[in-house]
């Protein structure tokens, strides 16, 4: 299919961003962030995964960021990493839904239940995608690597104001962050750290801003490392 | 259209993409209440011998509804009105979502006939689908029963510290009377056949279970 059919295909519908990340790192905090700072500007609606029915989604409903019927819970069978990837299914229902509901959506927010440092979405699911880790995690978590940690669309390092009570240095974690990821973003996050609060933001209106203009190609971040070929640099998308 | 057998085997598949691993046919529930792995085995028979009647019978005549062009809304009241807990109904209802999802796109012409019945039920949408790809009443039956059997066992795997081949020996046990199940409800003709048999334990269960904050399964 040559290029500008397939740039079409992106143009006509919202955005679709995904949030994953290890349970507790503030993936629900991050969402409702995203719709106090872009809700006037854009038309949101957000979909939560959760291992244990709807929590997420009850957390995002009485945040009072979005109306009650644009946040929409999907429940993933104690199998949050098989609802983002393999068996996309229930997702893609519910985005398809509140799309058809909401014909104005400019953008969709997919929150993945937490799972491990391998989960990551489907090219199939989302256009693009956050991982999120935090400082309290321990803060070699960036140096181990994993392919949201290195392949993700953006990298979000969170609460970075707990580091001093956690012994964290945030320059070498996201220092070490940038290592792994071989040029792609990273934003050292808090929410008490306006500047920060306005990166994360500006990346989302430039990604938005990319896949209205049909340049975005979802990227699979993958489970596996990229195939790397004798004589070839390692494929990056 | 590929051989019917075939077929059944796909939509049997767990790896099918409409979120199977998200339910359990209420043992989640009936474990929630106390039910223990020894006691699998006899929750396996009591469904073979209740619900899962109505979902074959449901299935059978949503088939028969759409191969002689009757009104599928009768299956779907008629399987409404059996299946008591609303727990249950909103279950079946997503799932068929999923399965709709899944037949528009690989089998369109299929899957039309349930444009008739907005939120058609697991059963209603898989007979209908299956009088489209040309799979027969006794294989239909033979799908829904089996595929009970096989989602109550695959939680338990979840839910219960369990040896996966002990578990693969209960479903093999459960075959004989998934064959009942066949035998009880392939000759189904129209909504008033499907067998009226209520389980009221397991909707209890159902319906408790709807209610937790706690669970893992969706139902």
């Amino acid at each position: 299919m040559p290029d500008h059919d397939h740039a079409h295909v992106h143009v006509d519908r919202p955005l679709r961003l995904g949030v994953c990340g290890p349970v507790g790192t503030g993936k629900s905090s991050l969402i409702a962030l995203l719709c106090r700072e872009l809700s006037e500007r854009l038309s949101l609606a957000v979909v939560t995964n959760d291992i244990y029915t709807d929590e997420d989604a009850r957390f995002l409903r009485s945040a009072g960021v979005l109306a009650a019927d644009r946040i929409r819970a999907v429940e993933t069978g104690a199998c949050p990493h098989t609802a983002i990837r393999d068996d996309i299914s229930a997702n893609l229902m519910e985005v398809e839904e509140l799309e058809r509901d909401y014909p104005d959506l400019d953008l969709v927010l997919l929150e993945s239940g937490g799972d491990n440092l391998t989960a990551t979405f489907s090219p199939a699911l989302v256009d693009a995608q956050v991982f999120v880790l935090d400082v309290a995690g321990g803060g070699d978590v960036a140096r181990k690597g994993g392919p949201g940690i290195e392949r993700a669309d953006l990298l979000v390092v969170n609460k970075t104001d707990l580091a001093p009570y956690v012994g964290v240095d945030v320059a070498q974690m996201r220092a070490d962050a940038v290592a792994a990821r071989d040029g792609r973003p990273v934003i050292a996050l808090s929410r008490t750290d306006r500047d920060s609060i306005d990166a994360i933001v500006a990346w989302v209106l430039e990604v938005r801003s990319s896949h209205q203009h049909g340049l975005l190609v979802p990227v699979d971040p993958g489970p596996m490392a990229p195939h790397s070929h004798a004589g070839e640099h390692a494929h990056e998308h | 259209m590929a051989h019917p057998d075939l077929l059944t085997l796909l939509l049997a598949d767990a790896r099918l993409p409409v979120a199977g691993h998200t339910q359990s046919g209420t043992l989640e529930g009936a474990v929630m209440a106390g039910l223990g792995p020894a006691d699998v085995p006899s929750y396996l028979r009591t469904r073979l011998l209740g619900v899962t009647r109505v979902e074959a019978g449901t299935a059978v005549a949503a088939r028969r509804a759409v191969l002689d062009r009757r009104p599928l809304a009768d299956v779907e009241t008629a399987w409404a009105a059996r299946t008591v807990a609303p727990a249950v109904r909103s279950a079946s209802r997503v799932q068929a979502r999923a399965l709709l999802r899944l037949c528009t796109r690989v089998w369109p012409d299929a899957a039309a006939p349930l444009q008739a019945v907005p939120g058609a039920s697991r059963a209603v949408a898989l007979g209908a689908v299956a009088a489209g790809i040309g799979i027969a009443a006794d294989g239909l039956a033979r799908l829904v029963a089996y595929d009970d059997v096989q989602t109550v066992c695959a939680a338990a795997l979840k839910l219960l510290p369990l040896d996966p081949a002990a578990v693969t020996g209960w479903v093999v046990d459960a075959l004989p009377l998934v064959e009942e199940v066949v035998a009880a409800t392939a000759g189904v003709a129209d909504a008033d056949d499907i067998p009226a048999v209520g389980v009221p334990q397991i909707e209890v269960w159902a319906q408790a279970h709807a209610r937790t904050t706690r669970r893992l399964f969706r139902a």
